[in-house]
């Protein structure tokens, strides 16, 4: 019989409160109090999320945040900043060791990115890995990740484009040159697409979980099964959401 | 002296330095290293920062307390290396 991983799905949350869980399920998994877990989930609203060593201020307009009713929070992961709207977003915490996961960064990123991948297969979309943390359809972005490894434990989260609204995102995103800013939305306009770009279809978010459960499975030879979160990553999760997440002092770090 | 630098590491990631140094001496006060890089464990990029404090802002000079910085913590760098860092710091001063 395959190992069993748990699967959590999480729709529709805050900016802080998905990252409180993350980060709460990595604690919760290094004390070794719960199996190898993936979440798919959403935001709402839409949010931005920054990488760990991006400046807040350097990177998103946070008035424009305000009046498009946009939230924005630090990640614990590198990184860019990214911009969540009609997107699956998966994490997935697993101890650093699983003889599933490769030791190496970079190995680990691709094994990871392979679920993605295979995920999309079953959505009739074919892609493959582009180093570092990119995957691409076509030579354009479809999905991009981000890992950070502590307490002896990986955690993987990154987004699969539903649809994609690049006028929007650099409403939100600042642009290290103003002058060319048009340039470049047309050449990221032509760098990134989405599932609904690809198929034509608008996928809801159920069968895209439902194709990535599969990916997941097929790529680590498991059994993801349906679960929730436990009392104690219930309570991590509002620890973290109230002392870091919601908190000036992190978001505006750096 | 406040200055900043963007720089799109060879292969790699955008990198921002917020530098404040003095002119006369060329010493660095105060370093932000910000940017979309990956570096493990992350907490080393803020050791970096304080190491960094007071170092002659050389090209030799900075590569040598880098690499050292990056062997006593074992840091591992994604999409920034040392040499990019340097170069990072030093555009600071164009």
């Amino acid at each position: 019989m395959n190992e069993q991983w748990r699967l959590l799905k999480t729709e529709d949350n805050s900016a802080f409160n998905n990252m409180a869980i993350d980060r709460a399920v990595l604690v919760a998994s290094s004390k070794g109090k719960v199996p190898p877990t993936v979440r798919f989930y959403t935001w709402k609203p839409p949010a931005i999320s920054i990488g760990y060593f991006q400046s807040l201020n350097e990177e998103v307009d946070l008035d424009a945040c305000k009046n498009l009713g946009v939230e924005y929070v630090r990640r614990i992961t590198g990184g860019g900043a990214v911009f969540h709207d009609k997107e699956l977003t998966y994490s997935i915490v697993i101890s650093d060791s699983n003889p599933k996961v490769p030791k190496n960064v970079l190995e680990s990123y691709r094994r990871i990115c392979g679920a993605v991948i295979k995920g999309l297969k079953h959505l009739w979309i074919e892609s493959k890995y582009a180093p570092i943390n990119d995957i691409i359809v076509n030579n354009k972005k479809i999905s991009g990740s981000a890992q950070t490894r502590k307490l002896k434990t990986v955690l993987q989260h990154g987004t699969v484009l539903m649809d994609v609204d690049v006028d929007k995102m650099f409403m939100l995103l600042k642009v290290p040159n103003e002058k060319i800013k048009d340039k470049l939305i047309a050449d990221v306009k032509q760098r990134v697409t989405s599932i609904k770009h690809v198929s034509g279809n608008n996928v809801s978010f159920n069968d895209a979980a439902d194709a990535m459960k599969t990916g997941f499975e097929e790529e680590f030879g498991i059994e993801l099964v349906n679960g929730s979160l436990t009392n104690m990553e219930i309570d991590l999760t509002k620890k973290f959401e109230r002392e870091c997440f919601s908190t000036n002092e992190w978001n505006y770090r750096r | 002296m406040q200055s900043k630098s963007v720089y799109k590491i060879p292969n790699g990631k955008l990198l921002k330095i917020f530098l404040d140094y003095d002119n006369e001496n060329k010493l660095i006060n105060n370093i932000s290293i910000t940017g979309d890089f990956f570096a493990y464990p992350e907490e080393s990029i803020d050791i970096m920062e304080k190491k960094l404090k007071d170092t002659l802002l050389t090209r030799e000079n900075l590569l040598e307390k880098i690499n050292s910085v990056i062997k006593r913590y074992k840091i591992e760098f994604i999409g920034l290396d040392a040499e990019g860092l340097v170069e990072g710091i030093l555009r600071c001063l164009k």
